[in-house]
């Protein structure tokens, strides 16, 4: 368990000077930017110097490494304030469609590989296998601007961006006298306030963007689900619990798919990673206010310490994931000890 | 097996809740009062902050013009005549012979949204912080007021003038322009401009305009929400102004959400940016009304001529008549767009259609300078052509295709396009290394001595980087800006577009069209060449 936290920290280490290096490569200077029209050499020199750019690459290397060690993201290129402050309060927006996203993906890929699985070679089987290849085939934003245009403009049941209507206040979470805690998560604060209305109204924002990139990654799970499903029904115990006459909802679900279920796990894990980048493009189709629009955003001014710090955290998200996957691998494998 | 069970008859359980539940919020929504107000949807953002003296950007100054008052401002419809000046804090004015000596009345009994009372010092510590901060990314320095005014004086506490270093004729436009708009010394410190994050009171320096900011919202920098609120205190309230009491802007991260936006009615106004394509599919919607006005934007493309194949003044009047603005209008721009023969915009004065005269395209013509220069169809004349991919400009990838394909049409010409994002872009055209790359451009005052001096004058263009510097141009340029006569003027730009259209350092394509789309029952909409978003005007019919 230590040993899988401490491999976090080089993994870390070697995306950050990855970063580092290409986006100092691309051309473009982030100095030049604050200058329109007017460019005095001495202004554009100052500026420099503020942010740290007059100093070798090298220095700005272990300057920039020094300040993470004490939790310091630097501050941005664009607007001088604190980037840490700036990322985490975009964070929670991408962990909540990053958490509902995850939950349908896997449901709907979970499901619908079982019935898959069950109707081997069948006309259901074969059906659930088409819709599978086209939701991971489809561009997702191609997919947000199809649903915003049928359950937003036609039907209008729908919200089509943003996370709360306005002009409501975004919910404020648990105060109790000067006790405050609130996680940024909409859905969890508007229940912390006791707000049924935000919290309704959270959701519904939440359901486009969740769907969208909840089905494009849907399609892996469904394949993974529906193989290691069509393997496990075939096992010796599965035609045990049969015997014993259990109904096959039971079987299928409380035995065959606990067994074939680690796989699935395993690729939770990794398709994490695969949905923060999906959640750059939906961000954009949804206007949600997350850290995937921050990273455009800030490629296109060359803020470094931005992107660096939004990918440091990414990383970081990444590396928890996989932790808990571990977890759970022994709770689903009592053979596996971490 | 009872777990499973046990589990259905849960799962039947928590179905029955999640039903109450949505009965209930159901119920809720409907019994929920609807508040007077409008929605305003963008794709816009406040680039850097609210205060006169360093925002520098389109929407930074449309919220600004909400929240504060200038001495005279430009009246609804406006085409940028001196005539369309109208008072605002100023009652009356008027200038020396010379034209270097501005008398400002100010109106009596104004006062800011906490109460404190407008006077004549405030619009010297306006300009005095203004030109003093000198902040290099600002207008102050930007549009160089500190090159045209010399100082201001307060003569009494209704009257205020300005002392000018030259005769500047667009003046009056400079102080109808949004960084011209005065602050109120309370908020705002002679020294810096200050933000304070989370407090809309204290996040601008404003106070004298039909709106106060009521919240201002923004996520990880960029803007997520924003509220005006009718401000008790505006000087013309009892106008009945503003006429919508409170206006909740929406930010989109683009184009197309917007359009999505406006046509689910989840907004009630669209305003800047929507594509092309998407104010097309708008029109044939029953529900919305598209306005249409007219732009202030204009493109064009720039020639390098510090070097070959661009020093040559006639290698650039063959690519000046070689130009298919009718192509770039119809194809690009969906006809959303005018062709423009000048720099100075159609429906302002002092515009000609001087680059008419080199042809639409017109190709014979385009030969005969590229075989006088030495260049024919077996010995084509090839250069890159550079354009932006950040958005910055609207299509500008479609733009420079169309281009490519009009100049390449004459038969001597070879292109190869080429491009970079915006950051790269902008230190390509600095670094001087692209030969011809297309540039966009937003008015800062609406004066052609905007259109004019920043591109042609040897000074005032250097930020472009072409490298053009004509003695004779300054020389018209400098009398242009100095004169008050409008017949002059008038006379005098004809010439400068002329002798631009004789050396074709930059060679205009098109103007922008202004949209904006709205709820059939919105009214009050004015898009006029101010480019102006005036909030305060626009109302919902019941």
């Amino acid at each position: 368990m230590i040993s899988r936290i401490l491999l976090t920290i080089p993994m870390i280490f070697i995306l950050l000077t990855m970063v580092f290096v290409i986006i100092r490569i691309l051309p473009g200077d982030p100095v030049l930017l604050h200058f329109e029209k007017v460019e005095n050499p001495e202004a554009i020199e100052a500026v420099r110097r503020n942010l740290g750019l007059d100093k070798p690459l090298w220095v700005q290397y272990f300057d920039y490494l020094s300040g993470l060690f004490i939790g310091d993201l630097g501050k941005s290129m664009q607007d001088y304030s604190s980037v840490g402050e700036q990322i985490f309060s975009a964070f929670p927006a991408t962990l909540e469609l990053a958490i509902f996203s995850m939950i349908i993906a896997v449901s709907i890929g979970i499901f619908l590989g079982v019935e898959a699985s069950k109707s081997y070679n069948k006309p259901k089987d074969h059906a659930i296998r088409v819709f599978g290849i086209v939701t991971y085939a489809i561009p997702v934003f191609f997919l947000g601007i199809i649903f915003q245009m049928i359950f937003g403009v036609a039907l209008h049941w729908l919200p089509v961006g943003g996370r709360i209507p306005n002009p409501t206040l975004a919910p404020r979470g648990l105060v109790l006298g000067d006790f405050r805690f609130s996680s940024g998560l909409y859905t969890v604060d508007s229940l912390l306030e006791g707000n049924v209305y935000k919290f309704v109204e959270s959701c519904r924002h939440l359901f486009l963007p969740s769907l969208t990139l909840g089905l494009v990654l849907a399609g892996v799970f469904i394949r993974l689900t529906r193989s290691n499903m069509f393997e496990t029904l075939r096992q010796d115990f599965v035609t045990a619990a049969r015997a014993r006459g259990l109904k096959e909802t039971a079987v299928i679900y409380g035995y065959a798919l606990r067994n074939a279920f680690l796989p699935v796990l395993t690729m939770i894990g990794l398709q994490f990673a695969t949905l923060l980048g999906g959640a750059v493009l939906t961000e954009t189709t949804f206007s949600w206010p997350g850290l995937g629009r921050y990273i455009v955003d800030r490629i296109n001014f060359r803020d470094y310490t931005a992107i660096q710090g939004a990918i440091v955290v990414f990383g970081l998200f990444v590396s928890v994931v996989s932790l808990v996957v571990d977890l759970l691998y022994a709770y689903f494998d009592p053979r596996i000890r971490l | 097996m009872r777990d499973i069970k046990a589990i259905g008859k849960m799962a039947i359980i928590g179905i029955l809740v999640i039903i109450i539940i949505i009965a209930g919020v159901a119920g809720y929504y409907l019994t929920l009062p609807k508040e007077a107000m409008l929605v305003m949807g963008t794709t816009d953002s406040v680039e850097s902050c609210l205060d006169p003296a360093k925002a520098y950007d389109y929407f930074g100054w449309e919220i600004i013009q909400s929240l504060g008052c200038g001495l005279v401002e430009y009246k609804p419809g406006a085409t940028g005549k001196v005539e369309d000046i109208v008072p605002s804090l100023a009652t009356s004015w008027n200038s020396s012979a010379d034209g270097k000596v501005w008398t400002f009345n100010l109106r009596q009994n104004v006062l800011y949204d906490d109460g404190t009372e407008f006077n004549a010092t405030h619009v010297k510590y306006t300009f005095d912080r203004g030109i003093g901060i000198a902040d290099d990314e600002g207008p102050f320095v930007g549009i160089g007021y500190s090159d045209i005014i010399e100082n201001v004086t307060v003569v009494n506490k209704y009257v205020v003038k300005f002392y000018l270093k030259i005769p500047f004729a667009a003046f009056l436009s400079l102080m109808a322009c949004q960084a011209s708009y005065i602050v109120d010394p309370k908020y705002a410190p002679m020294q810096a401009v200050e933000y304070t994050a989370g407090n809309a009171r204290a996040s601008h320096p404003m106070g004298l305009g039909p709106y106060r900011l009521n919240s201002w919202t923004r996520v990880a920098g960029k803007d997520s929400e924003m509220q005006l609120e009718a401000n008790p205190n505006y000087w013309n309230a009892s106008g009945g102004y503003p006429k919508t009491k409170k206006i909740v802007i929406k930010f989109y991260a683009d184009s197309t959400g917007l359009a999505l936006a406006i046509s689910a009615g989840e907004i009630d106004i669209a305003f800047r940016q929507l594509a092309a394509a998407d104010i097309n599919n708008l029109k044939t919607n029953a529900n919305v009304k598209v306005w249409e006005g007219t732009g202030a934007f204009i493109q064009y493309l720039v020639l390098q001529l510090k070097r070959a194949p661009f020093n040559n003044t006639i290698v650039r009047q063959a690519i000046a008549s070689a130009i298919n603005r009718t192509k770039v209008v119809n194809t690009v721009y969906l006809g959303q767009a005018q062709k423009l023969y000048s720099l100075i915009p159609i429906g302002m004065f002092g515009h000609t259609d001087a680059f008419l005269t080199l042809g639409d395209p017109n190709y014979t013509r385009t030969l005969e300078l590229l075989n006088q220069a030495g260049y024919s169809a077996s010995n084509p004349l090839t250069f890159k052509l550079w354009y932006e991919t950040s958005g910055h400009y609207p299509q500008s990838p479609q733009l420079a295709q169309v281009l490519e394909a009009s100049l390449e049409a004459c038969g001597a010409i070879n292109i190869e396009l080429d491009y970079l994002d915006w950051p790269a872009y902008r230190s390509a055209r600095i670094n001087e290394t692209m030969d011809a790359y297309i540039l966009g451009w937003y008015p800062d005052y609406i004066d052609p001595d905007d259109y004019i001096y920043p591109f042609l004058d040897s000074s005032g263009s250097s930020w472009i980087h072409h490298n053009y510097n004509s003695s004779e141009m300054d020389q018209l340029i400098a009398w242009a800006r100095g004169n008050t006569s409008s017949t002059i003027r008038n006379n005098l730009y004809a010439e400068i577009q002329e002798l631009m259209a004789i050396d074709c350092p930059i060679i205009p394509i098109y103007q922008g069209g202004a949209w904006a789309v709205t709820k059939t029952n919105i009214k009050g909409v004015y898009l006029d060449i101010t480019q102006s978003w005036r909030h305060w005007l626009v109302y919902a019919e019941p």
